[in-house]
């Protein structure tokens, strides 16, 4: 938490923060006695609150209990009896059609493709664009602001999107399709410029006083002090490429260039698709409702285990962005 | 001629506008090209950074804009954008003669009303009771796990509503098992559009209603303890605490994002409305938005006229909508606009 909060100096919005991401405030401003009941006596609203917090929380992992252990179960049983929440029979039958065959190693790499170039690009471009106009140019911060906040009021749609990839940037069957069209969130660049805002100026003015420029100021002392911001803003769009399928949808035809979660939909709009995943040679019985079971949960597996390590910063990137509309 | 440059400041005082001769006017001039060049000598850094940004934003947003006259045209790509004939406002007449326009436009209405509201009672409900929670690590991990439905994509989504209420072959499910159980009939949930708009609900509820209850929580940590104090004085009960203090104190907030999801009203949720139904035709009837209208008329039909249109007048319609969301949001809280 410290370390990458290192580089703030506002200590409201510290504070701010730390509350929100850790949910507890601090013990100096907020005496851990103060906030209990005076009588000691277990309040009803307290257990009712303990329980349906545990009610929620179940309700959201229950799911993907069900679709792991439905991946390891025997198709047969499947068929039979219908989902359940232990495998019995265990198989690991699906998961062995889906690493034989390639389509899973071309999802994947389509996917992280996808992911890794769009989040650098993503990154880059709206670190930078949020900078100048966070600095406050005069003459050119505050019309970016409005070049940047307009399409949050009005889009074309879906239709001169369209022609515009495939008619006159000719991206057809490119990963740079899917990666395009959702390079920028202007929310994100909102929220971006609302954090270098925050920035101290006096360290900035001290920079220039020593005659440094205005690339050297960016690179070597706004972005340095920006880790806890690029990290939301990455982790953001990672997610959001990740998850990525409606534009690959539109414009990738050729099988093999499709990310996961596009070969998902295709698994869900026809369930016998499921069959050209694993080789030709297996393809005999492909147990296909575990198969697709199986799909699911290599295509959040990365963002199950990066989640635990990852959570906090979408938290504060939240945070950060709801205090600023 | 004068110095300029270095000295422009010093100089500038001695001139007095009333004796301004020739001269002096182009000295004037200098001066002020010298002071935007020394400006621009530090911008051009600053241009160049907001350079790939501000191509994006042209191409992606601003250029797809001239593309909108095809829902005044007789679209046909071979002639192209522009080749094409003029078609007047046809493929808007088109579009609201068909019975569709009704049906998707109020279904959109409806839906995004439902998931709205239902998203934000189910944040308030959770972050109240989250707030009442005191063991860290319990509140920790309930709060991870609470969000994590966010980044779920809609695709897996739809696997795991396929999972709860179809089963394998279309048969059964996990909320039929569960029906099998009190003996309640067990529901073909597919072919039934009845049920879907509160099914869609439901989903929105539990993959929003974490993420909603995270911005309730850091409004909640503003909130003054001696407030907290002065109502455990008085004998207040914490659900009396939460009532009376923390609820209307959560107003503002809740007021935002009510004024901005009503502002929102207008486009549907494409992505989790076209990964669960997708072509399923029965269901349209009460699942069937504008967005999802307009992606299949695009696919299926190659209607580009058509489309566009139905698109520019979503947009049109989405932008009165969004602009006076955003005025009112402006109204209610100052601090928080953005502009």
């Amino acid at each position: 938490m410290s370390s990458y909060l290192a580089g703030r100096s506002d200590p409201e919005v510290d504070v701010a923060e730390e509350r929100a991401t850790e949910a507890e405030p601090p013990p100096a401003q907020r005496p851990a006695k103060a906030r209990r009941p005076v009588s000691r006596r277990v309040e009803p609203f307290t257990v009712v609150s303990y329980v349906g917090v545990s009610f929620f929380a179940l309700l959201c992992l229950i799911p993907f209990w069900m679709i792991i252990i439905g991946s390891f179960t025997a198709e047969s049983k499947l068929a039979l009896s219908g989902y359940s929440f232990w495998p019995s029979p265990f198989s690991l039958q699906a998961y062995q059609l889906l690493f034989t065959g390639t389509a899973l190693l071309d999802g994947y790499i389509a996917t992280l493709f996808i992911t890794i170039v769009g989040t650098a690009l993503s990154l880059t471009t709206t670190a930078a664009l949020s900078w100048v106009i966070a600095r406050r140019m005069p003459g050119i911060s505050r019309p970016l602001t409005v070049f940047a906040y307009l399409p949050m009021l009005f889009t074309g749609g879906l239709v001169p999107l369209y022609l515009l990839i495939t008619e006159v940037l000719h991206l057809e069957n490119s990963w740079f399709a899917v990666i395009l069209p959702n390079m920028m969130a202007p929310f994100l660049v909102f929220v971006a410029v609302t954090f270098f805002r925050q920035l101290p100026g006096e360290i900035l003015e001290s920079a220039r006083l020593d005659g440094a420029g205005e690339a050297r100021i960016f690179f070597r002392i706004v972005l340095p002090l920006s880790k806890p911001i690029l990290a939301v803003l990455a982790l953001f769009y990672a997610v959001t490429y990740w998850n990525e399928w409606f534009t690959a949808l539109l414009f990738l035809s050729n099988p093999t260039k499709f990310p996961l979660q596009l070969i998902l939909q295709n698994l869900i709009a026809n369930v016998m698709n499921a069959a050209q995943i694993p080789s030709s040679a297996a393809q005999a019985a492909a147990p296909v409702y575990q198969l697709r079971l199986a799909m699911t949960v290599v295509t959040i597996a990365p963002i199950l285990l990066a989640y635990p390590f990852a959570q906090r910063f979408f938290v504060k990137g939240l945070t950060l962005g709801a205090t600023k509309g | 001629m004068q110095p300029v440059g270095r000295f422009g400041e010093r100089v500038r005082g001695g001139t007095a506008p009333a004796s301004a001769t020739g001269s002096a006017r182009k000295a004037e001039r200098l001066r002020r090209r010298a002071r935007r060049r020394a400006a621009r000598r530090g911008s051009w850094v600053l241009l160049l950074l907001a350079a790939p940004g501000v191509i994006w934003f042209a191409v992606f947003c601003y250029l797809p804009l001239v593309g909108l006259v095809v829902a005044f045209k007789n679209f046909n790509v071979s002639q192209g954008i522009f080749g094409s004939q003029w078609d007047g406002l046809q493929n808007f007449q088109y579009f609201l003669a068909s019975g569709d326009a009704f049906t998707i436009i109020r279904n959109t209405l409806f839906l995004n009303a439902l998931f709205l509201s239902g998203s934000l009672l189910t944040g308030l409900v959770l972050a109240l009771m989250l707030n009442e929670v005191r063991l860290t690590l319990f509140k920790r991990a309930a709060q991870s796990i609470v969000f994590f439905p966010y980044f779920i994509s809609p695709i897996v989504i739809s696997i795991i509503l396929q999972v709860l209420l179809a089963g394998v072959n279309g048969q059964g499910g996990a909320v039929n098992d569960l029906f099998g159980v009190f003996d309640l009939p067990q529901v073909s949930w597919y072919t039934t559009p009845g049920p879907w708009p509160w099914i869609l609900t439901i989903v929105k509820m539990w993959q929003l209603g974490g993420y909603t209850s995270v911005i309730f929580l850091a409004a909640i940590t503003s909130i003054p303890e001696e407030m907290y104090e002065a109502g455990a004085i008085d004998g207040a009960s914490r659900f009396r605490l939460a009532r009376s203090i923390t609820t209307p104190l959560l107003g503002p907030t809740l007021g935002i994002l009510v004024v901005l999801g009503v502002g929102r009203i207008f486009f549907g949720d494409f992505a989790t409305i076209y990964a669960i139904v997708g072509d399923n035709g029965i269901l349209f009837p009460t699942t069937d938005v504008i967005d999802t209208y307009v992606f299949r008329s695009l696919l299926t039909l190659g209607d580009f006229g058509v489309t566009a249109a139905i698109g520019l007048f979503q947009s049109v319609v989405g932008f009165v909508f969004v602009t006076a969301a955003v005025l009112v949001q402006r109204r209610l809280n100052k601090e928080s606009s953005i502009l």
